[in-house]
């Protein structure tokens, strides 16, 4: 069997990765992958978990659906403002949207 | 209808009142005669208490005061009282009370006719006339100060009646403020007795005084106090200045103030709690200096005043002062016969000024002289007030007078006696000058006599009877004028039921008083008959002492300065701290601080979203090593 390390190394892999995405990006849509890349790094942890402590439930199992669930309900909304946000600025670049300010 | 329902005499003016402030305009004629008849049914319900009252002293055995009213606020160990107690003294005063406001308001239908706030004036009088009824009637302390304090209310109210007018507005100002430094003493002292006794029931108070159960200091400072309170509403020194201002009001009101409410309000504060001011050692050598103090001051302005009201005014503080002089004696007798009969002789000389004023708008005596061809009814009532106020055999001041001399005489230290028996030729001079440069010799001032007539009828048959109970009303002091009435003695034994506190006739003093009086008579006529050169030759000769009098021994002026020098002074401070400390840095400051904060970190939003996104990351980073070192 596979050591719990192995998909803990792979969750903080892939949870970093989003982490730099979210920062490093300037694209709303490419950030907006990076956080479903954070995501799913929390849902990998949470099946990973339920394996290994406790298999006879489902709770881990269950989390990461719900996890799936309000994943895609986001990328609903997120997508929409996006789609405005292109629509009014001619442009999805988050660094030229500053005037949420003073 | 008893003393059970004595209750009812304030209650139906009080009533009165609400109504006439609440739908009063609606009413016909602005519901003056609402007012009117209230009081009239006061004096009915008055009647029957009397009676009960008698018939209760005349069966004999322990007398214990009519009780009536109702509890208030009950608690364990603690209670409120809106209750009225019913004995000769405050039969006394109801009797004084309900009978000149009844006058007054007549009076008043034909003066105020034409007002522009007649119904106002109305509903006022009888708060007023509720009021003072309650406040004679209350069986507790805390019932008698808050009816002590409508008393205040109401002549505020009324002094200032015309407060278009400046002086009018300040002298209703100065009258509540004036009055309300002695409240201030009434309410403390009523708390520092409820604190030791633990009850505010008068008759409570005095049985546990007697019993020795208050410390002798203690009890001192409270009768202290509660002396503040009547001095401040008797207008005794150092709180008379006032009263002669109240002259402002409206010339019915002036009589009612000075004759019947307010200003006796003290003078019966003080004979109510005589037992305490017994009990407490050297207080009733303060009532007297106080009342001689008084005395003195006022005669002598009276001298000088050529204002006809505040000649009156000073009058009234110079008898004011004598019942002073009289409680100090330690008898209460002397002083309410006193009341009494001042009631009559002084709503008479008000009412009868106010008939001249009201015909010839003038206030100057000096405008005036020979009205008395003019108006002769009024000329002849006023006169008979003047002597009575005198006090010239056998008008009611005389004899009202002579028993305080004869108290003075018996309790007093001698020097006390000698110096009011000065007083009473200085008042006998000021009124023979009013009555001589107002009714005498010839117009100086043609305007004003021709425009002086008698007046309407309202106004006048009330002064009529007010002469004629001047003229009788004195003898109340003998017992067999007294069992006529169906009382069982003259008014000393009325009002002093078991103690046989009598009238007596001290043929010295008796015969010194009249001597003197005539004296004083004579000495007026020597000074202000015709056209009164002898008067102005002495005003020449002692310059210095006449402008001391003119301008009431500086004693406005004194508190001029005071106020000016100290009060705003301190009024200025507290009013900066309240402003730069509390206000600006206490209140506004956090707030402008906020402000000013929140102005500084506002440039820290960029608007930019890799700004935020890059301190909630790094912010994650910092809590995550915290836990992991807390953690660990």
């Amino acid at each position: 069997m596979i050591p719990l390390e192995h998909f803990l190394v792979v969750s903080a892999v892939l949870f970093s990765l989003g982490v730099y995405g979210v920062l490093a990006r300037r694209n709303a849509v490419l950030i907006l992958m990076s956080i479903e890349l954070m995501l799913n790094a929390a849902s990998i942890n949470m099946v990973a978990f339920a394996a290994y402590t406790s298999p006879e439930r489902f709770i881990g199992i269950i989390f990461a659906i719900f996890i799936i669930t309000v994943a895609a309900a986001e990328v609903g909304l997120a997508l929409a403002i996006i789609l405005r946000l292109f629509r009014n600025r001619r442009t999805a670049n988050v660094d030229e949207v500053d005037q949420l300010k003073w | 209808m008893g003393m059970e329902q004595a209750w009812l005499i304030p209650a139906l003016p009080a009533a009165t009142a609400a109504v006439l402030i609440l739908v009063g305009k609606y009413l016909p004629r602005k519901g003056d005669w609402l007012s009117v008849l209230a009081i009239l049914a006061s004096f009915a319900i008055f009647l029957f208490v009397l009676k009960d009252l008698t018939d209760a002293l005349a069966s004999g055995g322990e007398f214990a005061p009519g009780r009536s009213g109702t509890d208030w606020v009950a608690f364990e160990g603690f209670k409120l009282r809106i209750g009225f107690a019913v004995d000769q003294l405050a039969a006394v005063m109801v009797a004084v009370v309900s009978f000149i406001s009844l006058i007054v308001q007549v009076y008043s239908l034909g003066y105020m006719k034409g007002d522009s706030r007649y119904g106002w004036y109305f509903a006022v009088q009888s708060l007023f006339a509720a009021s003072m009824l309650t406040l004679v009637l209350a069986d507790n302390l805390l019932l008698l100060y808050f009816a002590w304090e409508g008393v205040g209310i109401c002549s505020y109210l009324l002094i200032g009646h015309y407060h278009e007018r400046r002086s009018a507005a300040e002298a209703a100002k100065k009258a509540f403020v004036t009055t309300r430094l002695g409240d201030v003493g009434l309410l403390i002292g009523a708390i520092l007795l409820w604190r030791s006794v633990g009850t505010f029931d008068l008759s409570d108070i005095f049985a546990a005084v007697r019993a020795g159960e208050v410390d002798q200091a203690y009890l001192t400072v409270c009768v202290i106090m509660i002396l503040l309170g009547a001095m401040g509403k008797s207008a005794q020194f150092p709180f008379h200045v006032w009263l002669p201002d109240a002259m402002e009001g409206p010339t019915p009101v002036s009589a009612l103030i000075h004759a019947a409410t307010m200003v006796v309000a003290g003078v019966y504060l003080v004979a109510r709690t005589m037992p305490l001011f017994e009990a407490a050692d050297g207080t009733l050598v303060i009532v007297t200096v106080v009342g001689l103090i008084t005395v003195f001051l006022s005669a002598t302005m009276g001298l000088v005043m050529t204002d006809m009201k505040r000649v009156i005014a000073y009058s009234t503080l110079n008898s004011l002062g004598l019942m002073f002089v009289a409680l100090g004696s330690g008898l209460v007798t002397a002083a309410m016969l006193y009341l009494f009969t001042h009631a009559f002789f002084k709503a008479l000389l008000f009412l009868s000024s106010g008939s001249v004023y009201h015909s010839t708008d003038e206030l100057d005596i000096e405008q005036m002289g020979g009205l008395a061809k003019r108006m002769p009814v009024t000329a002849a009532v006023f006169t008979v007030g003047a002597l009575a106020m005198a006090g010239l055999p056998p008008l009611a001041g005389f004899w009202a007078k002579d028993e305080v001399l004869a108290v003075t005489a018996d309790h007093q230290n001698p020097l006390v006696l000698v110096l009011v028996l000065i007083s009473v030729v200085i008042s006998a001079l000021y009124m023979t000058r009013l009555v001589l440069r107002m009714f005498s010799g010839e117009p100086r001032n043609v305007k004003v006599y021709e425009h002086a007539h008698e007046p309407v009828p309202a106004m006048k048959w009330p002064i009529v009877l007010l002469g004629v109970l001047t003229l009788v009303a004195g003898f109340v002091v003998f017992d067999q004028v007294g069992r006529l009435m169906g009382f069982p003695g003259g008014f000393g034994e009325f009002v002093f039921s078991g103690e046989g506190e009598v009238f007596k006739v001290n043929a010295l003093v008796m015969v010194s008083s009249i001597v003197l009086v005539l004296a004083g008579i004579a000495g007026g006529f020597y000074f202000w008959w015709g056209p009164a050169l002898p008067a102005q030759a002495a005003a020449r000769t002692l310059p210095r002492l006449y402008d001391l009098l003119r301008n009431k021994f500086y004693i406005d002026d004194l508190y001029q300065t005071a106020i000016n020098r100290v009060v705003l002074v301190v009024a200025g401070a507290v009013a900066w701290y309240d402003r730069v400390v509390v206000n600006d840095t206490g209140v506004n400051g956090p707030a402008d601080l906020t402000r000013y904060g929140g102005f500084l970190l506002k440039f820290h939003e960029t608007g930019r979203m890799p700004n935020y996104a890059l301190v909630m990351t790094l912010g994650i980073v910092v809590l995550a090593v915290v836990a992991f070192i807390v953690g660990t």
